[in-house]
């Protein structure tokens, strides 16, 4: 069971449908780890279906029920027919969503080495605004210490990570705001997998990796 | 079947409440075993008029757009009443995520972003729930539409901000004239009140 979660304010923003794209496929890959939190987010949505029920009603003309009534016929879009369910045993306990994004497994993705224990694979989400990007830190390995020039949100898919605040597992979700400087070093025991959704680059802050900075440009879209 | 004269859209209109959703489940019920269209005229009739003032909330979205989501949703409302579980959740709160979906599609498709994703992917599946715990999921329901009306008004006034304007706590803080972290204390407190389960943190 993850031990970290969303905040309450970032759950809301999810279930109102006002996060973006980017960060609401984050906090939706945490609710497939995370019961509790599905639960919080289906409470939360009841709290829009109330909302909405109080809504001060505006007429629709008849000539929209026309139109709808005429278009009843046309067939569903068979989309709705996929099952994913076969992939599902396949990949693992990979979040669907983030199946969906990476069309197959981890070891098709395109992985470029930022250092010798630093992988990084780039997802494109649509989101213009967003980094959505996996990380594959070797066992025992070390991110540089860094900061962040802006939010940066991460979900531990695979093994975990520690940081000065803590030690991080299977499903638990970190959100860190601007200038947070810490330097995760992977656990012993195995490689980590983890998503990671920023708004602005990293910026290293140890001297041996400074010299990286102009090159590591946000990635959105 | 009662009462379909006075839902017009017009002044016999009145908010729903727990015992009135069942006309609404009866109705998607009727249109996923028999197509029944005078059941989805009835739908129509009471929601179309929530989910266009839902599209021009905030006034997000221009009089033309707001009839082109009163389309998209009503559309797959008939599409996917077989969907529906009347046992789990209230009707209106099927119509709605299905319209904050549509709504949260239609500004992306406006923003002309290239996702893969469509909102609805957004929501994890729930599978095997047992009986129980869907037995408290409705209830749970029931009781945050309930408790919603005996919310202090400034904090009402910013969930609506929020759920229905489609704002964020900064943007929500910022039209307000308010601090953001009295913003964020209010939600929470309104989230409280409505008693939704929450992880401690």
């Amino acid at each position: 069971m993850a031990k970290f979660h969303p905040s309450i304010d970032l759950l809301t923003e999810y279930a109102a449908g006002n996060l973006p794209l980017a960060q609401s496929a984050c906090v939706a890959a945490h609710l497939n780890y995370c019961e509790s939190c599905q639960r919080t987010a289906v409470q939360l949505q009841e709290a829009g279906s109330a909302l909405f029920g109080a809504l001060d009603p505006v007429p629709v003309g008849d000539s929209v029920l026309d139109s709808v009534l005429a278009r009843l016929d046309e067939d569903a879009p068979l989309s709705y027919a996929q099952a994913p369910e076969a992939d599902q045993t396949e990949v693992g306990r990979t979040p669907a969503i983030l199946q969906r994004l990476m069309k197959g497994d981890f070891s098709e993705l395109v992985w470029r080495k930022v250092t010798e224990s630093l992988r990084i694979s780039y997802l494109k989400t649509g989101d213009p605004g967003y980094e959505f990007a996996l990380y594959h830190i070797k066992a025992g390995g070390k991110i540089p210490d860094h900061d962040h020039r802006g939010s940066e949100m991460t979900l531990v898919l695979q093994g975990g990570f520690s940081d000065a605040n803590g030690s991080y597992h299977e499903g638990d979700f970190i959100y860190r705001a601007a200038n947070d400087t810490h330097a995760p070093t992977a656990l012993q025991s195995e490689d980590c997998i983890c998503l990671a959704v920023l708004d602005a680059p990293l910026k290293f802050t140890n001297w041996k990796y400074r010299w990286m900075n102009p090159f590591l440009q946000l990635r959105a879209g | 079947m009662h009462i379909v004269e006075n839902q017009g859209g017009g002044s016999g209109w009145q908010a729903p409440t727990g015992r009135r959703t069942d006309e609404w489940s009866e109705c998607l019920t009727l249109i996923a075993a028999n197509e029944d269209r005078a059941a989805f005229t009835r739908l129509f009739r009471h929601f179309a008029p929530l989910i266009k003032a839902f599209a021009l909330s905030g006034s997000s979205l221009s009089a033309a757009h707001a009839d082109e989501l009163v389309q998209e949703v009503m559309l797959k409302v008939w599409q996917k009443a077989a969907a529906f579980n009347p046992e789990k959740a209230a009707a209106s709160t099927w119509v709605y995520t299905i319209a904050r979906n549509c709504r949260t599609d239609m500004f992306r498709r406006l923003q002309k972003f290239d996702t893969p994703l469509a909102a609805e992917d957004f929501t994890p599946e729930q599978e095997g729930e047992e009986p129980f715990a869907v037995l408290q999921s409705r209830r749970s329901g029931d009781r945050i539409r309930d408790l919603m009306d005996q919310l202090p008004s400034d904090q009402a006034q910013i969930l609506a901000k929020v759920y229905m304007e489609g704002k964020s706590h900064a943007e929500a803080a910022g039209e307000l004239d308010l601090p953001l972290g009295t913003v964020k204390s209010r939600v929470r407190l309104a989230i409280q009140k409505l008693q939704v389960h929450m992880e401690k943190q």
